[in-house]
């Protein structure tokens, strides 16, 4: 791939307006499958960005008893965070618009401040759904952020490099890691889908007990931006799983039916599981999702070693 | 407000409201649940945001425009409001309906169940988050649907009854078009039945939630399939057979386990005794007339009959005072027998997760509990009003608000009185 301007790269493609563009795609497909998974029509191609555009141009709410600042200050921290964690990423079989050494790390540490935020701003307002949702998201967050994290690190660790871009270098390079790593796949697929919050990981935002969770009081401009960061966070979840264990960079269309494929296995546990109760989300991880991971890193050292 | 949040060391209750309107609520009903955390540790209730006066408004209705009023109570167990009412009509004006119309009555009746049991089925498995089995289901119910709207005209509120008989026969063209639907039925409800008997995350979510045993189960007086669900024999066409259950009898299903699973099993299994009696009965339907004459009037007199709904029993008590109108019409829904299962037993030490699911698990239909209550008592603020007297104290009240002068109504007298 020849190498694109800098500030071409980070404002318009690959990411930054191309990549929320893409976002929406992502979402219509992702409803659009679960609707017919379940016999439902779905949205059509241009809901999404219908949603988020009438969403952008309504009036913001702020409601009695939040700190005001912070409430408006959230979502566009949170939409911040997940255009920076963007930048390292490489989408499409594109490299990435900048790497630093680390930046794995960095893109991880920004995706979980998403979250952090969302829990910031469920605990800011006064409305118990809220703050249900908050406590939620937060226990949540710690559940499956261990194994997540340990899942996307154990290619680092056969790649010896802490950077997405030599990761991504060493995958192209070699078997696809899903073969040699096929725990970590599974247990970083998983982890996704608790990271979004998607079903049946989302007891967060069970509207069946608590509306909609942490963002129950937003509305308007700042829920449109909570909107958008979470289809960001979808595809750069999506492009990490498929760069790091479905053969790194390779050309553009390869990469976009490889992120589809991902895409269509998630909507389909979403479609066919029931929500679990946080505190079986939480064992279920611990239980289960650590201990696995952990018995995947042990396989890479052990390998390594010998 | 903040302020009152920050300073709560006092160990302040945190109370989750949940409706009027909230959605996982189909109707509108308050509930509070105070929460330790996730736990609930007390639940309260609230109804009444539906009252609609029928049993009044049956008082000045004539006995066939009552059976429809009725039939409108519960939009989903029509015919069982419908049947409970005329049966009572029937006894009292002392008329025998001819056998046919008592089969086609009894088979109404559980499709009536087949269709509500599919329904609920896609409800609860919504509120517990399961989506598909939600869509899934009520797509089949829609056949119940179009077996409904088939025969008797109508998707809800189909009518099947009137006074003496039935409307509608049983031909032998429509009978083969119920059997080839309810082979496809079946076909369905058993997936259904693998899915709420083996599918991990589903049964996470109910096996050993809401467990009610038998003996507490019979303290709160449950009916219907929540019943049955902990091991109670209680069935209204089992004990006391009615219209058609009497000439066929119907087995009960019984559950033993009283957890929220048991209720999806015994519901489920209970679609599967209607699939089998309406085939077997659809053999066999007597030949005859589909009704009798009924009079304008009826003899002055009292009657009560229960009648099993799908959500249990339905009980009517009507009274007549020989004109064209009843003189009382009392009904009591089986929903009014199970909350007291929900709200003084099984709520404290579960989840708030879990609550939705529970609520859901009795099958509950708002709209049939709402009562209209007179406090009669020493209490300061009691007092008994009439219809008329309220009526007036309402528009004095408005007045005084809007200002302008109601003293030729007549209402400032009424105003000293009380």
């Amino acid at each position: 791939m020849t190498a694109l301007h800098p500030l071409f790269a980070l404002f318009i493609f690959p990411a930054g307006l191309f990549l929320i563009l893409i976002s929406f795609f992502f979402e219509w497909l992702d409803r659009k499958l679960i609707a017919r998974f379940q016999n439902r029509q779905g949205p059509r191609f241009l809901q999404p960005f219908a949603d988020i555009f009438k969403l952008l141009a309504k009036e913001e709410i702020v409601p009695i008893g939040v700190h005001r600042t912070l409430f408006k200050a959230l979502p566009i921290f949170a939409f911040a965070c997940v255009m920076t964690a963007s930048l390292y990423v490489p989408f499409f079989g594109f490299k990435a618009a900048w790497h630093i050494r680390g930046d794995l790390i960095i893109a991880m540490y920004l995706l979980s401040a998403m979250t952090v935020c969302l829990g910031m701003a469920g605990t800011n307002s006064i409305n118990r759904f809220a703050v249900v949702g908050a406590t939620r998201t937060l226990t949540q967050l710690f559940a499956y952020e261990g194994p997540f994290m340990l899942a996307l690190l154990m290619p680092a660790l056969v790649a010896q490099s802490w950077t997405i871009s030599s990761i991504a270098d060493y995958a192209s390079n070699h078997t696809w890691m899903i073969v040699t790593q096929p725990i970590g796949f599974i247990v970083a697929i998983i982890g996704l889908i608790g990271k979004l919050e998607l079903p049946p990981f989302d007891a967060p935002e069970a509207e069946q007990e608590i509306v909609s969770g942490a963002l129950s009081e937003y509305s308007g401009r700042g829920f449109g931006l909570f909107k958008i960061a979470k289809n960001v966070e979808l595809v750069i979840g999506l492009a990490l799983i498929t760069v790091f264990y479905l053969g790194g960079i390779v050309n553009p269309l390869l990469f976009s039916i490889k992120m589809v494929v991902l895409l269509c296995v998630i909507a389909l546990m979403q479609s066919t599981l029931t929500r679990l109760r946080i505190d079986q989300t939480v064992g279920l991880w611990w239980q289960a999702g650590a201990i696995l991971s952990l018995a995947q890193l042990l396989i890479i050292i052990l390998v390594r070693v010998r | 407000m903040t302020d009152n949040l920050i300073d709560s060391n006092k160990s302040q209750k945190y109370i989750v409201p949940i409706g009027p309107q909230h959605p996982a609520l189909k109707e509108p009903g308050h509930f509070e649940f105070t929460v330790e955390g996730e736990i609930v540790v007390d639940a309260s209730i609230r109804l009444g945001y539906v009252h609609r006066g029928v049993e009044k408004a049956a008082e000045s209705r004539t006995w066939t425009q009552v059976l429809y009023l009725v039939e409108r109570v519960c939009g989903i167990c029509s015919h069982a409001h419908g049947t409970a009412f005329i049966q009572n009509a029937e006894a009292l004006a002392g008329i025998e309906i001819p056998p046919r119309a008592k089969v086609i009555r009894a088979i109404a009746g559980e499709i009536e169940r087949l269709h509500s049991h599919l329904l609920w089925l896609g409800v609860a498995a919504h509120e517990g988050g399961f989506d598909a089995m939600f869509m899934y289901s009520w797509r089949d119910r829609e056949i119940v649907m179009d077996i409904l709207e088939n025969f008797f005209g109508n998707r809800v509120n189909y009518s099947v009854n009137i006074p003496g008989g039935v409307k509608e026969d049983i031909t032998p063209e429509f009978a083969e078009q119920l059997r080839i639907k309810l082979d496809f039925l079946e076909k369905r409800l058993k997936h259904y039945l693998d899915v709420v008997n083996d599918d991990v995350t589903f049964r996470a979510r109910t096996v050993n939630i809401g467990t009610l045993g038998k003996e507490e189960m019979t303290r709160l007086g449950a009916t219907g399939p929540t019943a049955r669900s902990a091991g109670i024999t209680r069935d209204i066409r089992v004990d006391r057979p009615y219209s058609g259950f009497d000439i066929y009898p119907i087995n009960m299903i019984l559950d033993d386990h009283g957890d929220l699973n048991a209720r999806f099993v015994v519901r489920l299994k209970e679609c599967f005794e209607s699939i089998r009696y309406i085939r077997d009965v659809l053999e066999k339907i007597p030949e005859g007339e589909l009704s009798v004459k009924f009079p304008r009037k009826i003899p002055a007199g009292e009657s009560m009959s229960s009648v099993e709904a799908p959500r249990g029993e339905l009980f009517y008590f009507v009274r007549s005072n020989g004109t064209e109108n009843p003189d009382r019409v009392k009904v009591r829904t089986a929903s009014l027998c199970n909350w007291g299962t929900i709200v003084s037993a099984v709520a404290k030490g579960h989840k708030l997760a879990d609550m939705p699911m529970i609520l859901a698990g009795i099958d509950p239909c708002f709209s049939c509990n709402d009562r209209m209550v007179n406090i009669v008592g020493k209490e300061k603020n009691a007092q008994l009003w009439t219809w008329e007297q309220l009526r007036k104290y309402g528009i004095n009240y408005h007045a005084m608000q809007e200002g302008f002068n109601v003293s030729d109504c007549g209402i400032e007298q009424l105003r000293e009185e009380k």
